[in-house]
């Protein structure tokens, strides 16, 4: 599904990315984990083509995304809240999302609905502009965004961070189920070890820039990483 | 501890984003505060023989004191407009071992240097001296001068008691149109028991404590606000409003822009800067008043027709040349969604229009001043509706400074937007009506003039979607470089 190849981004001859090759198939479950400045959100970025690349390319379902526009109709993404329209509300925003991608009310409302417990009844019906929530309420809003329209490739940054553990939990089994049933192909990236091995059936693992770990996930996982980790933070 | 919050103050005015700007912009800025300040002091200071040429019955003075409830009036809609209490700045504050009084003390007394109160001590204080000058009782004049300084001070502390309100602003503007209409028509002059008053408080210096002590009122009345509310909920806390929603679907007529457009109507209507510039080019309707009514600007048809491109153009250049800067808040999510750069971009343009058919519409009193002028005033329209708006959408694609849009643009450091790219585009928007009527009416006469104006509006919007492709391509071409600016840190 998503091919990147040769891809290298660099800010004044400093290089913060560089990948030669990493693909993911479809459907897969994908985590990104890595330090402060690894290159999870430039890798991201890349892939939406908010930022030119300086070699190499991605091609998201055959598409180079600096060349056409045509990866827009079935890739989503929440990466910050950036994302979000302040002044409007939660059903607002969702509205225009669905408006976007060719959903009617009704679908939007459809799919809306099937998150009300991820809601935790905070989002929908509060009278509140979305720049009025807190952090953790524009982020489950903004989730729920990017999953409106049937995507195919679906990009979160950071999805756990400011969220609650009741919501935690429900946006893994949200993840889970998009991968697994519908055939999603879904990008995470994360701090927490412990998530996304619990989510991700891959993980790579960036540093400085370089993929230096590409796993499988499986019951050894989340030992190994942590060790990788702790390991790093002692040299 | 002074000079501590003095340092602060020293670091939050020279790190401030307009002193980051190039010297172009400092030298410009610095301009125009000394343009706006020597006009202060010169007519402070000429109002003087103005008004006794004018009006050699009466005593400057009087006439002064008479209209000082004017002044009053439009200096608190002004602030109101303007100046916002900058309370935020507390909160870092908060934990930090200093008593809370002095906070406040200093929050308060930091108001007191706000360029507004300049403004009117730069007109009075001229005018007293030329008062002392002409030999007028020392002890009156001082006493007067403070007083109207004293109020100066109490109009800005009870700004501050006000602002939070929408209501009290708009019906303070409708007092002042009522009152001014009043007066106009010769039906009730509030001037006269307000300038009574004033006259009779020059007449007794030691009336003087009367605004002083409204003064040192006001001063408790805001100190105790805010010291009642010196918490994270209180005073500080943002405001959280209520929605408002209505019904937009009707837009959806629009087709493929339509919901651009419905975001664009929220974006304007529930955001603080948006708003301000909507209210702003309001003003530019009245444009015309300033140059149709002077001959000597009527035997100029070439800025004739500048001021008839404004009348209806206001909307089109305030809002239109920010065009991307809008959206900055939430560029990336628009940039990667399932959006064609193209129905955004005629989105803002169809919003363009319709602010210019409004205007057109409220402009139809100008008839008043005949066929020749209405007429300029419809070509006018028709190259801001076909043209101008092409042309400043260009200009937007050059424009890449973001923008908070529920932030209340202050006075001088209203410089969003501003820069030398901004300026030359600017260029072209005004001289290009005047060369289009001028050169043609020059060689044949004022009705070729005007139809060689309406023409170059045609033209654009016969050629409408080839422009639009060029423009396109521009804002696709500097994608990249605009996201990055979005993205830094205002």
């Amino acid at each position: 599904m998503i091919t990147t190849s040769n891809l290298s981004k660099a800010y004044n001859s400093v290089t913060v990315l560089n990948i030669e090759k990493l693909d993911i198939p479809k459907g897969q479950s994908f985590g990104l984990v890595g330090n402060n400045g690894a290159g999870k959100t430039t890798y991201f970025s890349l892939l939406l083509d908010l930022i030119q690349p300086t070699t190499g390319y991605i091609k998201n379902k055959n598409i180079l995304v600096n060349e056409s526009e045509n990866w827009k109709p079935f890739t989503s993404s929440f990466i910050d809240e950036s994302f979000l329209i302040g002044y409007l509300t939660p059903e607002e925003y969702f509205y225009f999302i669905g408006e976007l991608r060719g959903q009617s009310k009704k679908d939007v409302d459809n799919l809306v609905s099937q998150f009300e417990d991820f809601f935790h009844d905070e989002i929908l019906g509060k009278k509140k502009y979305l720049r009025d929530l807190s952090k953790g309420n524009q982020k489950k809003a903004g989730i729920v965004g990017a999953l409106i329209g049937n995507p195919e490739v679906i990009i979160l940054d950071e999805p756990f961070a400011n969220l609650d553990p009741t919501t935690q939990i429900r946006l893994k089994q949200i993840i889970k189920d998009l991968a697994k049933k519908h055939g999603v192909t879904i990008l995470v990236s994360s701090h927490d070890l412990l998530h996304v091995t619990d989510v991700c059936e891959r993980i790579v693992v960036l540093e400085k820039g370089e993929v230096v770990k590409d796993l499988v996930t499986s019951q050894a996982t989340l030992k190994e990483l942590e060790a990788h980790f702790a390991g790093e933070s002692l040299n | 501890m002074i000079q501590r919050f003095l340092s602060l103050e020293w670091k939050q005015f020279t790190r401030a984003s307009y002193f980051q700007k190039g010297l172009a912009i400092k030298i410009l800025l610095f301009l125009g505060v000394l343009y706006f300040g020597g006009m202060a002091i010169f007519m402070g200071g000429l109002l003087f023989f103005i008004l006794r040429k004018t009006m050699p019955e009466v005593d400057p003075i009087v006439t002064v004191n008479n209209f000082l409830i004017y002044w009053a009036l439009a200096n608190l809609a002004i602030r109101f407009f303007m100046q916002q209490l900058p309370v935020m700045n507390i909160k870092p504050l908060m934990t930090v071992p200093i008593k809370r009084n002095i906070v406040i003390h200093y929050l308060l007394g930091k108001t007191t240097l706000s360029f507004f109160n300049f403004i009117s001590l730069l007109i009075f204080l001229p005018f007293s001296i030329v008062l002392l000058v002409e030999g007028y009782p020392v002890l009156n004049v001082v006493c007067w001068f403070l007083s109207l300084m004293f109020l100066n001070m109490a109009i800005n502390f009870i700004n501050f008691l006000i602002n939070k309100n929408n209501t009290v602003f708009y019906s303070l503007i409708l007092v002042i149109l009522i009152l001014g209409g009043l007066e106009y028509f010769n039906i009730y002059k509030i001037s006269e028991p307000i300038g009574f008053a004033f006259n009779a408080m020059y007449n007794n210096p030691i009336s003087v404590v009367i605004p002083l002590s409204l003064l040192i009122g006001l001063y408790k009345i805001n100190f105790n606000f805010i010291r009642k509310g010196f918490y994270l909920d209180g005073a500080v806390s943002k405001k959280i409003e209520e929605v408002k929603t209505t019904d937009l679907t009707w837009m959806n007529r629009f087709g493929s822009v339509a919901p651009f457009l419905k975001n664009d109507v929220k974006m304007i209507w529930r955001n603080a800067r948006p708003k301000q510039v909507v209210m702003m080019s309001f003003f530019f309707l009245f444009y015309g008043l300033i140059f149709y009514t002077q001959p000597t600007y009527i035997k100029m048809p070439a800025v004739l027709a500048f001021a008839s491109m404004f009348v209806t153009g206001g909307f089109l250049l305030s809002f239109g040349q920010l065009v991307p800067s809008w959206d900055s808040e939430y560029y990336k999510l628009l940039m990667s969604q399932n959006i064609p750069y193209r129905k955004y971009l005629e989105s803002k343009w169809y919003l363009m229009v319709v602010a210019v058919s409004i205007s057109f519409i409220l402009s139809i009193p100008y008839l008043y001043f005949g066929w020749k002028i209405f007429s300029m005033i419809v070509a006018g329209a028709i190259f801001n509706v076909g043209l101008n708006s092409f042309i400043t959408l260009f200009g937007g694609a050059l424009n890449r400074v973001p923008i908070e849009l529920n932030v209340k643009a202050k006075a001088f450091s209203n410089t969003n937007g501003f820069n030398p790219t901004q300026l030359l585009i600017a260029l072209p928007k005004m001289l290009l009506p005047m060369l289009l009527f001028y050169i043609p009416y020059k060689i044949f006469n004022f009705e070729a003039g005007i139809i060689v104006l309406a023409l170059s509006g045609v033209l654009g919007i016969v050629f409408k979607n080839y422009i639009f492709s060029k423009i396109e391509k521009i804002y696709q071409n500097g994608k990249y470089k605009t996201i990055a600016a979005f993205g830094e840190k205002k």
